[in-house]
């Protein structure tokens, strides 16, 4: 089980800040948002505890997964 | 002078408060195709004039309130107008750059810019209608706060048939009245925050100025510029930040992209982290806060929020606001934030100078240096700490002083966030180190826009290596010289984001971008090449619509090359201005904490290498080994050294 946060505009687009997932590799998760088609998906930045991962990433028990859109100007 | 632009009302006013003498101060059309508009128009006057002996409080000082020829074109985000002055702050000429719609009615008086110069005898603001000059006392406002202030210049502003004359104005509140360091001038909703312009408005005895007409801005080829428009708000309206981050969630909405990055300053900058940062985030803020989204004048962005405070709407907090009076203080109570953003404009407050006082307030008192009462995460009495810095009571009257002034005579100037004595914006720049240079050499003092906003490409829309070295400095100056013109033009700096190709930043995923992030820093001597023969690029790029607007509305011809040396002459023209009140490079300076203490103990290069990086950017821009911009440099950008 992973626990999936989303931030800036996917958060807003989902409708939810997070929720928990059985799903076993980045792949089969970015076709999960809620409201997210899975293309949009890949374009969203991904962070896995912490830190960037490659796609083909398969998770462990517990790992925290980031979606996050791209920001920039403030 | 007259003028054979488009984009330009031709006038120039002097008004002296002194001796109420109105006269029209020449600006030739050379001056204009050299200094634009905007700050470097204001520059090019104060540097007529400042031999580098004047003081901010006195009557050599001059406050010049510009536009720029874009400013009510109906271009995007064109509403901007800017003031300049001898910084009370600084003690160096300072820009703050407002959007509103003051600006636009500036023009539509018939002027351009005007200066201000002398002091009052009693309170007083200024009506300009068409041109005219008219002096009105303000005892009746002098004392009131901002949205007071502009309700009773509404009323004033009445005619015969009950409706409000339609008019642009500008004012002080209490802080700046009483010549807090850091006091704001307010326009409407929007605020000329930076560097203490509200305190020597507020030292002249001006209260207001409101400015009302109905001249036409003409625009050169006005068919081309419609179509020209229309594309381009089109272009802005798909980029994702200019048509998805800014609408949808703000500036605030970059909250949880600086948390992921380590770049949320937290507790004085102390961290880059924030366990609490959700409470304090814009998608919170959007989601339960927020009621509409507003922008300025003519702005498909809309960037601004408006959310309600005790009952009535009002204009909701900044990025800068939202972290530096959040997790700047260890604060997750995000009411307080809106509350304290309002009390702040409605007092004449820049609230990032205010916020950061009070974290280093609150770590010296931490470390014993200072019994102020002021301790981190306990914000029950801030509201009221505010107040008593606006009317400079009790402790508030050294909080007025700001960060620096404060680290002299208390210590702790390791942690007294500020560069050249201006307070540091809220992201962390030992996660951006690029942005850190920004920061460091940066004209008015520690800004992330007039910096270059180098973050940008160091993990927000881009994710070039964010500590590395490589490449900063010539990236750096680009930017810099690129924001200075899009200012100068009277245009809101959130249009350049979209500079960088929408599919850069909408597939941070593809094998492209992470192309250009993993060999960006290696382009330096590209960029160089670009930073030091910009004519070379004599065309229009299809991703910047500036240059073609500009030259719509202007009739000017201005390429993407000579639009970028006009930012770099405005860039060097406010350095050689500072220069002759000490600005060297030794002022180009940040606190030990981000250039000697890592941010985060496993990764050594996670502070600013602050010397290394101005070594190549002096380098890069041709100044000497002091930062300063040499002869040979000065004569080919046309600028005339004192
Ligand atoms: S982007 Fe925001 S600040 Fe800039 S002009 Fe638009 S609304 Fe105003």
């Amino acid at each position: 089980m992973v626990n999936v946060q989303l931030y800036g505009v996917a958060r807003l687009q989902a409708g939810v800040s997070s929720f928990t997932s059985e799903a076993k590799t980045l792949k089969e998760l970015r076709g999960m948002l809620p409201n997210i088609t899975k293309k949009e998906a890949e374009d969203l930045v991904v962070l896995v505890n912490g830190s960037g991962v490659k796609k083909s990433y398969k998770f462990k028990d517990g790992d925290t997964v980031v979606f996050l859109s791209p920001a920039g100007g403030g | 002078m007259a003028t054979e632009y488009g984009g330009y009302m031709g006038k120039v006013l002097r008004i002296n408060l002194t001796t109420r003498e109105v006269d029209e101060y020449p600006f030739s059309d050379r001056e204009r195709e050299l200094f634009i508009g905007g700050k470097t128009m204001a520059a090019k006057i104060l540097s007529d004039h400042f031999k580098g002996t004047e003081q901010p409080f006195s009557d050599e000082n001059m406050m010049v309130i510009t536009t720029g020829p874009m400013t009510g074109s109906g271009a995007p985000s064109s509403s901007r107008f800017n003031i300049s002055t001898l910084s009370p702050l600084t003690g160096y000429v300072t820009s703050s750059n407002c959007g509103g719609n003051f600006g636009y009615y500036l023009k539509k008086a018939g002027l351009d810019a005007l200066i201000v110069q002398g002091h009052c005898e009693k309170p007083t603001w200024l009506e300009i209608n068409s041109g005219k000059v008219i002096f009105h006392e303000a005892d009746d406002f002098w004392g009131m706060k901002t949205g007071a202030t502009q309700e009773a210049l509404d009323e004033k502003m009445k005619l015969p048939n009950g409706r409000v004359r339609k008019n642009g104005k500008i004012c002080i509140g209490p802080a700046g009245e009483n010549q807090v360091l850091y006091a704001s001038v307010v326009s409407n909703e929007r605020v000329a925050g930076r560097g203490g312009v509200g305190a020597v408005m507020g030292w002249m005895r001006l209260k207001a100025i409101c400015a009302s007409g109905n001249k036409e801005i003409s625009v050169k080829e006005k068919e081309k510029m419609v179509a020209h428009t229309q594309k381009w708000f089109k272009y802005l309206r798909k980029h994702p930040l200019t048509g998805e981050q800014l609408p949808k969630l703000g500036t605030a909405g970059l909250v949880s992209s600086m948390q992921m990055k380590g770049l949320l300053s937290t507790k004085n900058y102390s961290e880059g982290h924030f366990d609490d940062f959700e409470l304090i985030s814009g998608e919170r803020l959007a989601e339960q806060y927020n009621i509409v989204n507003k922008g300025c004048l003519t702005c498909p962005i809309r960037c601004s929020r408006t959310v309600e405070v005790e009952g009535k709407a009002v204009k909701g907090p900044e990025l800068e606001t939202l972290v530096l009076l959040g997790s700047g203080i260890c604060n997750n109570n995000l009411e307080a934030v809106l509350r304290w953003n309002y009390e702040l404009d409605e007092l004449g407050m820049d609230t990032i100078s205010c916020a950061n006082t009070i974290s280093y307030a609150m770590e010296a008192n931490e470390k014993g240096l200072w019994d102020n009462g002021l301790h981190f995460s306990e914000i029950d009495d801030l509201s009221a700490v505010m107040e008593k810095i606006a009317h400079k009571e009790g402790i508030g009257a050294e909080l007025a002083l700001g960060s620096k002034r404060l680290s002299e005579k208390y210590g702790g100037t390791e942690f007294a966030i500020h560069a050249k004595g201006m307070e540091l914006a809220a992201y962390e720049p030992r996660k951006a180190v690029g942005l850190g240079l920004g920061y460091a050499v940066s004209n008015r003092g520690g800004c992330h826009l007039n910096g270059g906003y180098a973050v940008i490409l160091e993990g927000l829309g881009l994710s070039v290596n964010p500590t590395t070295y490589h490449g900063k400095a010539d990236m750096t100056m680009l930017m810099q010289n690129l924001m200075e013109m899009i200012s100068a033009s009277g245009q809101c700096l959130f249009t350049s984001y979209a500079f960088f190709p929408a599919p850069l930043m909408s597939h941070p995923n593809s094998w492209y971008t992470k192309l250009v992030n993993a060999v960006l820093p290696y382009c330096g001597g590209a960029v160089r090449i670009l930073n030091k023969f910009p004519e070379i690029a004599a065309i229009h790029l299809p991703v910047f619509h500036h240059t073609k607007g500009f030259e719509y509305v202007t009739g000017m011809k201005m390429p993407f090359g000579r639009y970028m040396r006009c930012g770099e002459r405005g860039y060097n023209l406010e350095r050689e201005l500072n220069r002759r009140f000490g600005v060297d490079a030794t002022k180009d300076a940040l606190p030990k904490r981000l250039t000697d203490v890592v941010q985060d103990p496993k990764d050594p290069n996670s502070k600013v290498p602050l010397e290394k990086l101005k070594q190549v950017y002096y380098h890069a821009r041709g100044w000497d080994d002091n930062g300063l911009p040499t002869k040979k440099l000065l004569q080919k950008l046309n600028i005339e050294a004192k």
